[in-house]
C-alpha cells in the first residue's frame, strides 16, 4: 500500500486532534482537583458567626427510642422555636442511639470538625471527650441560671464527677432508675407479697419459678435476668445487695453477689437464655408472661401497662447489706465549636427545667430532674414513677472512667457469660472485672 | 508523535489510580503507623511511639490466640460448606427441569440480604424461647427441651457458621454455574466416547475446565469471611463468654473501644496472614500470563 501526501496530513492532523484533547482532558483534571481543595477547605466555614442571642441557629443532635418520642422532641424544638422570644433557632438532627454508635458517631463527627453544637449525652461518654477538649464547661452559665435550685445539687455532682474536676460540662435532662416489674397474679399464685429485703427477694425469685401444666418443667422463671450488653445494671443491686460495690469488685462481698447470680441461672430460677439475653429479650420475656419479675424502668411501663392493665406493677429493689440500683441518665452537652453558646444554653436548660423537661417527662415516663415538674400530679400518682422517686435515694451510676464503655460494651457481658456457664468461678469473674474496669488497657 | 500515544493510557488510568492511593493505600500506611503508637483516643495526651510493644502485648494476649483459632474454624467451615452447598446447586441448576428460572432467581436472596437483617433474623430463629428453629424441632419430636442456641458456648459458635454458610451459598452457585455454562459440550462428548462414567466425567473434565473459577471465588470468599463482622456482631456481639469472637469481631470491638493502636496492630497481622493465602494463586496467574 503506498501513502499519499493526503494521507499523511490527514494523519497529522488526526494526531494534532489527539493532542489537543490531551491538553484540554489534562487541564480539565487540574481544574477539578483545585476546585475541590477550595470547596473541601471552604465546607467548615459555612456556619455564620453571631453575636448574642438573636437569630441564632443551633444545631441539636438526638437519638430517639421510637417514633413517638422522636415526633415528641420535634414538637418540643418547634414549641421553643415559637415560644422563646429571644429570636435562636433549634434546628433538630436526629441519629439513632444503635446500641450505643450513638455516641461513637457523635465523636467522629466532632473530631472531623462537624457543626453540631448541642447534644443529647450518656454520662459515660463525658471522659472521651472532656480528654478531645470538646465540651463546652457549663458551671458559668449554670451559676447565672435563674432554675438551677430547682435541679438537686447531688445530680450537679454527678455530672462534675463524671468530667473528672469540679466543672460542670454535662447539664441534667432526666434520669431512669430501675426498678423490679412484678406480676401480682404471680405472686398471688407462689404466695407470697412484696419483698422487703433483699433475702427475701431471692426467695421470691425461686417461689415464683412455677410448673403450672403439670409437664415437670418450668413454664415460668422468677427472673428475667440480663446477661448481655447493658445488664451490668441490674446485676449491680446484686452486688450491693451483699455488701460489696463498684468501688471494690473483687471484694469478698462483691464475689457473694456474683455468687447469688450464677446460682440463680445454675438452679434454673432465671430462664436458660439469660447469658445473651438483652433488652428486647427480657421485655418479652416478661410480657409473654414467661418470667414473673425483670428489672428496667419507667421508658417501658406504658408498654406493661397497655399489656397487663393492673397485673404488673413495680417496687423498689430491696436492701440488703448494702442497696443500689442503678439510675440511668441522659443529659445534654454544648460543644466548644458552638459559636453560640448562650443560645445553646437557653435551649438545653428549657429541656431542663422548662416547659420542655415536663413535655418531655411525660411522654415518655422518665423522671423529671426538676423537682417543679417533679411535684406535679402526673408523676406523683403513677405507680411506676413513685417506684423510681421511692429508689433515688439509693440510686447510683457506674464508675465513669475512660474504660467503662469497653467494660460496659465487651468486658461485662462476656465475662458474666463465663461465669454463667461456669467457665470460670465467681471470684475469677470478679478480679476479671475489676482489672477491666480499674486496670490501665 | 508516538511519544503523545503512551502517555494517553497512563492519564486514563490516573484518576482511578489516585482514588485507590487515597482510599486504600494512604489508611493501610496510617494503619501500619498507628500499630507502633500507644494511639488511644481515651487517652490522647498520652499518644507516642512505643515500637513493637503493641505486637508483644498482641502475642501475649490470650483473647487474640483464641480469636485466631476461630478465626480458622470460621473459615474453613465456613467457607468449605459454602463451596460444597453452591458446588452442588450449581450443578443441578446446569441442568434444565421445570422451574429451573424460579429456582435460580430464589436461591439469590440469601446473597442479597443485608449481613445486618441476616444476623437479625438468624438470632430470632435460634431464640431459645421464642424461635422457631427450637418449635420445629420440638414438633417434630426431635428435642424435648428447648435449646438456648446462642447462649451456649458450645452451639454459638456453629449457629453462627451456618448463617455465614446460608449468605455465601448463592455466591459459589452463581459463579460456578457461569463457568459450568462455557465448559465445551465436545469434551463430554469425547469423553464419552472414551468410555468414561459421570465420575470419571466430572474429575476429568468438569473440575480442570473451571479450576481457575474455583480457585478465585475460595480466595475472595476466604478474604471476605475472614473480615466479615456484620453477621457475627448482630447476633452475639462475639459472646457469649467470646466463643463467638472471631479476630475480626476482636479487632472491631478494640477499634470502637478507641484503642486504635492495638486494634491496628492485629489488623497488619490478619491481613498479612491472608496476603499468605493470596500470593500462591497471584503467583501462579502471574506465571500463567507470561
Amino acid at each position: 500500500m503506498v501513502l499519499t501526501w493526503h494521507d499523511v496530513r490527514q494523519t497529522d492532523i488526526m494526531h494534532k486532534k489527539e493532542d489537543r484533547m490531551i491538553k484540554r482532558l489534562a487541564a480539565a483534571m487540574l481544574m477539578t482537583a483545585a476546585a475541590s481543595f477550595l470547596f473541601a477547605g471552604g465546607s467548615k466555614d459555612a456556619a455564620g458567626k453571631s453575636t448574642g442571642t438573636k437569630g441564632a441557629t443551633i444545631k441539636f443532635r438526638y437519638w430517639a427510642d421510637n417514633t413517638g418520642y422522636s415526633k415528641l422532641m420535634q414538637d418540643i424544638i418547634a414549641k421553643f422555636n415559637a415560644e422563646n422570644g429571644k429570636g435562636i433557632t433549634v434546628v433538630g438532627e436526629e441519629s439513632p442511639w444503635d446500641g450505643g454508635a450513638y455516641s461513637q458517631n457523635l465523636f467522629n463527627v466532632k473530631m472531623g470538625g462537624g457543626d453540631v453544637d448541642c447534644a443529647t449525652w450518656k454520662l459515660t461518654s463525658t471522659p472521651l471527650f472532656v480528654n478531645n477538649d470538646l465540651l463546652e464547661d457549663l458551671t458559668p452559665y449554670i451559676n447565672k441560671w435563674n432554675k438551677k435550685a430547682d435541679i438537686d445539687p447531688n445530680i450537679y455532682n454527678i455530672m462534675k464527677k463524671a468530667g473528672g474536676s469540679d466543672k460542670i460540662f454535662v447539664m441534667p435532662w432526666n434520669i431512669q432508675v430501675l426498678y423490679v416489674y412484678y406480676r401480682p397474679s404471680y405472686f398471688k399464685k407462689a404466695g407470697i407479697s412484696v419483698p422487703k429485703t433483699y433475702a427475701e427477694f431471692l426467695e421470691a425469685v425461686k417461689k415464683c419459678t412455677m410448673d403450672t401444666n403439670g409437664d415437670g418443667k418450668p413454664d415460668v422463671y422468677g427472673f428475667g435476668m440480663r446477661g448481655s450488653k447493658g445488664g451490668q445494671e441490674p446485676w449491680g443491686s446484686f452486688i450491693y445487695g451483699e455488701g460489696g460495690s463498684f468501688d471494690k469488685l473483687d471484694s469478698a462481698e462483691s464475689v457473694k453477689g456474683m455468687q447469688d447470680y450464677i446460682d440463680l441461672f445454675k438452679s434454673g430460677y432465671v430462664p436458660p437464655t439469660a447469658p445473651s439475653d438483652g433488652f428486647n429479650e427480657i421485655i418479652a420475656n416478661f410480657q409473654s408472661g414467661l418470667t414473673a419479675m425483670t428489672i428496667h424502668h419507667t421508658g417501658s411501663s406504658q408498654k406493661m401497662i397497655d399489656k397487663f392493665g393492673d397485673d404488673v406493677s413495680a417496687f423498689p429493689f430491696p436492701a440488703g447489706k448494702g442497696q443500689w440500683t442503678s439510675m440511668g441518665d441522659t443529659e445534654t452537652v454544648v460543644f466548644k465549636s458552638c459559636k453560640n453558646k448562650e443560645a445553646a444554653f437557653e435551649w438545653v436548660a428549657y429541656l431542663a427545667a422548662g416547659e420542655g423537661q415536663k413535655m418531655w417527662c411525660e411522654g415518655t415516663g422518665n423522671v423529671p430532674v426538676s423537682k417543679t415538674v417533679a411535684a406535679e400530679p402526673f408523676f406523683q400518682n403513677n405507680r411506676f414513677m413513685k417506684a423510681s422517686i421511692a429508689g433515688e435515694g439509693f440510686a447510683g451510676i457506674l464508675p465513669i472512667l475512660d474504660t467503662t464503655t469497653e467494660w460496659i460494651s465487651v468486658t461485662w457481658p462476656n465475662t458474666i457469660a463465663q461465669a454463667l456457664t461456669g467457665k470460670i468461678d465467681a471470684k475469677t469473674c470478679m478480679d476479671t472485672l475489676q482489672k477491666g474496669l480499674y486496670g490501665k488497657k | 508523535m508516538e511519544k503523545n500515544k503512551t502517555v494517553w493510557p497512563y492519564l486514563l488510568v490516573t484518576p482511578a489510580v489516585l482514588v485507590i492511593l487515597l482510599v486504600v493505600f494512604v489508611p493501610v500506611v496510617h494503619a501500619f503507623l498507628m500499630s507502633f503508637q500507644s494511639y488511644d483516643l481515651r487517652r490522647p495526651k498520652e499518644i507516642a511511639f512505643i515500637g513493637l510493644q503493641n505486637y508483644g502485648e498482641m502475642i501475649a494476649d490470650p483473647l487474640f490466640w483464641s480469636a485466631l483459632l476461630r478465626t480458622v474454624a470460621w473459615v474453613v467451615f465456613g467457607v468449605g460448606f459454602q463451596f460444597i452447598f453452591g458446588f452442588s446447586l450449581a450443578l443441578l441448576l446446569n441442568k434444565y427441569f421445570f422451574g429451573r428460572g424460579v429456582i435460580r432467581a430464589v436461591s439469590m436472596v440469601p446473597w442479597v440480604t443485608p449481613g445486618v437483617l441476616i444476623g437479625l433474623m438468624w438470632r430470632w430463629i435460634y431464640d431459645g424461647n421464642f424461635g422457631v428453629l427450637n418449635d420445629v424441632l420440638m414438633r417434630l419430636g426431635i428435642l424435648k427441651d428447648k435449646i438456648p442456641f446462642l447462649s451456649q458456648t458450645t452451639t454459638a459458635l456453629p449457629c453462627v457458621i451456618v448463617a455465614i454458610i446460608w449468605q455465601g451459598i448463592p455466591f459459589f452457585a452463581l459463579m460456578l454455574l457461569a463457568a459450568l455454562q462455557v465448559v465445551p459440550e465436545e469434551l463430554y462428548e469425547a469423553a464419552e466416547m472414551d468410555g468414561a462414567n459421570h465420575i470419571q466425567k466430572f474429575f476429568s473434565v468438569t473440575i480442570p475446565s473451571i479450576k481457575n473459577t474455583i480457585c478465585i471465588t475460595l480466595l475472595l470468599r476466604v478474604i471476605w469471611v475472614a473480615n466479615s463482622v456484620d453477621v457475627i456482631f448482630n447476633m452475639t456481639e462475639g459472646g457469649p463468654a467470646y466463643s463467638t469472637q472471631t479476630l475480626s469481631v476482636y479487632i472491631y470491638n478494640k477499634g470502637s473501644s478507641l484503642n486504635l493502636g492495638y486494634a491496628s496492630c492485629m489488623a497488619i497481622v490478619l491481613a498479612l496472614l491472608l496476603a499468605l493465602v493470596a500470593v500462591p494463586y497471584l503467583k501462579s496467574t502471574f506465571r500463567s500470563a507470561s
